[in-house]
């Protein structure tokens, strides 16, 4: 009935989310930076790749600190 | 014709990263799957943050994704009706009343607890319908999205189903729930992060909020002040079809009774996480017309195509979505966008294929055609219905594609069954008098209602303002209908003994006392998102 014992925890799902999420940051941050810049035209002069890229890293990093801290927390 | 959205290496990449990364999870799942529980329920060890998410994302397929921004170019701000008074009352009700019958009683699934609750007749009865009608809908999700990306970014129709289907088939046939659930999670932050930048660069371009504004008719502005009469706004439904056909019939009875949604709870590892599930994912609910009202309203304000003019040729609202990426996002984010809709879509058929999975397996194969069979069995035909609950649904995709018309009919059939199974449910739960053949006739005469005022509402006999005012009553009336003949036959049929309903009725169900802090208890959870959504109705009044 109630709390009764979670058998198990499956692998930590922030760490394969975190990854992802930092892949596409610093693609998204590196081709801002380094690609072609004629294409921001449509995107109100706004280097959204560039913006986006960063916040994405910025929220990929919190995943993986937590995943990371967590386990250490645990031990 | 062209396709209008051209993608580069860059957002090939990132649609790659994703398929690979969700079969991986899938994959790495798969030696955790030892018995049906694991395959089917998550084993039930999951915790609340994440059932929540998936809660949630099951719900944001990429057909409710673009049919809402297609309703927000349409009706404007009156699409928040579908995330606030549509859905948070609902899943508040979940949370704190409904969710214990479900996860104290350990059934494996809401037909399994109508069995209990009533009969084996109104258990088949609801699992047959809703194994037939979770196969369409998602056959039918498939359709939509992949007509989507053939006009839009010229890709095959055969391609993009097969594409979107092999991949939903290899995840949760190798990690069963768990695997489509940490999916959804995924695809939630993905849904979020790729429809982002579209929002911030509309509304960049139209002079931030007050721009928009200006642009866009008056009456799209307000959630509430032209309810009054249906024909005051562009939606053709006064605020009593609102309330009580959307607000409480329809979305009660999804929210409550939709296995899919219910089974995402069902997987958290204890009951008070259960509780706190729905709890907690009306909170991101309530946020989602960010990402869906308002690029509907910047369609309006900004592309020339969605302008109203009267007498006007209706413009196909549904590709609102689509151009407004084609218009506003360069490469790279492009393919962030695109990937959040696939991922849309993705979490919406796992959703719906692990949920036909369970009820076939527990409810039809284990209940009617091989009972009592060793677990090991039930396992293997779990991941042998996940197989062909895809190969069906790739079907219907194809049916689908020689009769467009089927999918406005399946959408409207699909409310035939959810809308007087919350009648079947409340009276189930919360009267102990209500008995099996009451409830399962009362299920077929609410089922029939609602045939019965479609065929009337489609020969004219009855005469509504708009569509979706006809289909917010029939709820209505569909429930009405259940509700008070489950009450009329329930009082000259045989009741159950009442030490049969311990557990599964209110009443004679001892109270669960939890010694949960404040912030782990249900209750404050559910009374603060009461709140946060009635003050969000008052500010867009």
């Amino acid at each position: 009935m109630e709390n009764t014992e979670p058998r198990r925890h499956f692998f930590d799902l922030k760490i394969p989310l975190g990854g992802l999420l930092g892949f596409y940051g610093l693609l998204l941050f590196f081709y801002g930076i380094f690609g072609p810049s004629d294409i921001y035209d449509k995107s109100a002069n706004i280097d959204v790749n560039e913006i986006w890229g960063l916040v994405m890293i910025v929220v990929s990093a919190a995943f993986l600190f937590s995943a990371f801290f967590g386990r250490r927390a645990k031990k | 014709m062209k396709p209008v959205i051209l993608l580069n290496p860059i957002d090939y990449m990132i649609l790659g990263a994703y398929v690979l990364v969700t079969i991986i999870v899938g994959y790495a799942l798969k030696k955790y799957m030892k018995t049906s529980e694991d395959f089917f329920l998550s084993g039930r060890s999951l915790p609340s943050w994440i059932t929540s998410l998936a809660f949630l994302s099951a719900n944001l397929g990429a057909l409710e994704v673009i049919g809402m921004v297609a309703n927000s170019a349409k009706y404007g701000i009156l699409t928040v009706h579908f995330y606030w008074i549509g859905a948070i009352p609902a899943m508040i009700f979940l949370g704190l009343f409904m969710m214990p019958f479900y996860y104290s009683t350990r059934v494996r699934s809401v037909p399994e607890y109508l069995k209990y609750r009533y009969n084996e007749a109104t258990r088949g009865l609801n699992a047959i319908s809703f194994a037939i009608m979770t196969l369409l809908m998602s056959g039918i999700s498939m359709y939509a999205m992949a007509l989507l990306f053939e006009l839009t970014l010229g890709w095959s129709l055969t391609s993009s189903i097969l594409l979107s289907a092999l991949v939903v088939l290899i995840y949760v046939f190798f990690g069963g729930l768990s695997s489509s659930i940490y999916n959804e999670v995924i695809q939630f932050f993905l849904i979020w992060l790729g429809l982002l930048p579209v929002v911030y660069i509309g509304l960049h371009a139209v002079g931030g909020f007050e721009g928009l504004v200006s642009r866009i008719p008056p009456s799209f502005m307000h959630a509430w002040q032209h309810m009054g009469s249906a024909s005051d706004n562009p939606m053709g439904v006064d605020w009593m079809g609102v309330v009580l056909g959307l607000g409480f019939v329809l979305s009660f009875g999804y929210w409550t009774t939709d296995f899919l949604v219910v089974q995402r709870a069902m997987a958290s590892e204890n009951l008070s996480a259960a509780r706190r599930t729905p709890l907690m994912a009306s909170f991101p609910k309530m946020l989602v017309p960010i990402i869906v009202v308002v690029p509907g309203l910047l369609a309006v304000a900004l592309l020339p195509q969605f302008k109203v003019v009267p007498g006007g040729p209706s413009p196909d609202y549904n590709s609102a979505l689509i151009l407004m990426f084609a218009h506003y996002l360069p490469n790279g984010i492009l393919g962030l966008a695109i990937t959040g809709l696939l991922a849309s879509f993705m979490s919406g058929m796992a959703g719906n294929v692990t949920a036909f999975n369970t009820v076939w397996t527990y409810d039809i194969y284990g209940s009617y055609l091989k009972k009592n069979m060793p677990d090991q069995h039930y396992l293997k035909m779990g991941k042998f219905a996940t197989v062909f609950g895809v190969i069906f649904s790739i079907g219907t995709a194809y049916i689908v594609r020689s009769f467009p018309n089927l999918m406005d009919y399946m959408q409207l059939i699909f409310t035939f069954f959810n809308a007087p199974l919350f009648a079947t449910f409340l009276l189930g739960m919360f009267w102990k008098k209500t008995t099996p053949w009451g409830g399962f006739w009362g299920l077929l005469i609410g089922i029939s209602a609602a045939a019965t005022h479609y065929v009337m509402y489609q020969m004219h006999i009855v005469h509504y303002s708009s569509e979706m005012a006809a289909n917010f009553y029939q709820a209505w009336w569909a429930w009405c209908a259940d509700f008070v003949f489950t009450i009329i036959i329930s009082l000259f049929t045989k009741r159950k003994a009442e030490s049969e309903l311990v557990g599964l009725v209110y009443g004679l169900t001892p109270k669960t006392r939890s010694s949960d802090n404040l912030f782990k208890k249900p209750a404050f959870w559910g009374v603060l998102s009461l709140v946060v959504m009635v003050i969000l109705n008052i500010i867009f009044w």
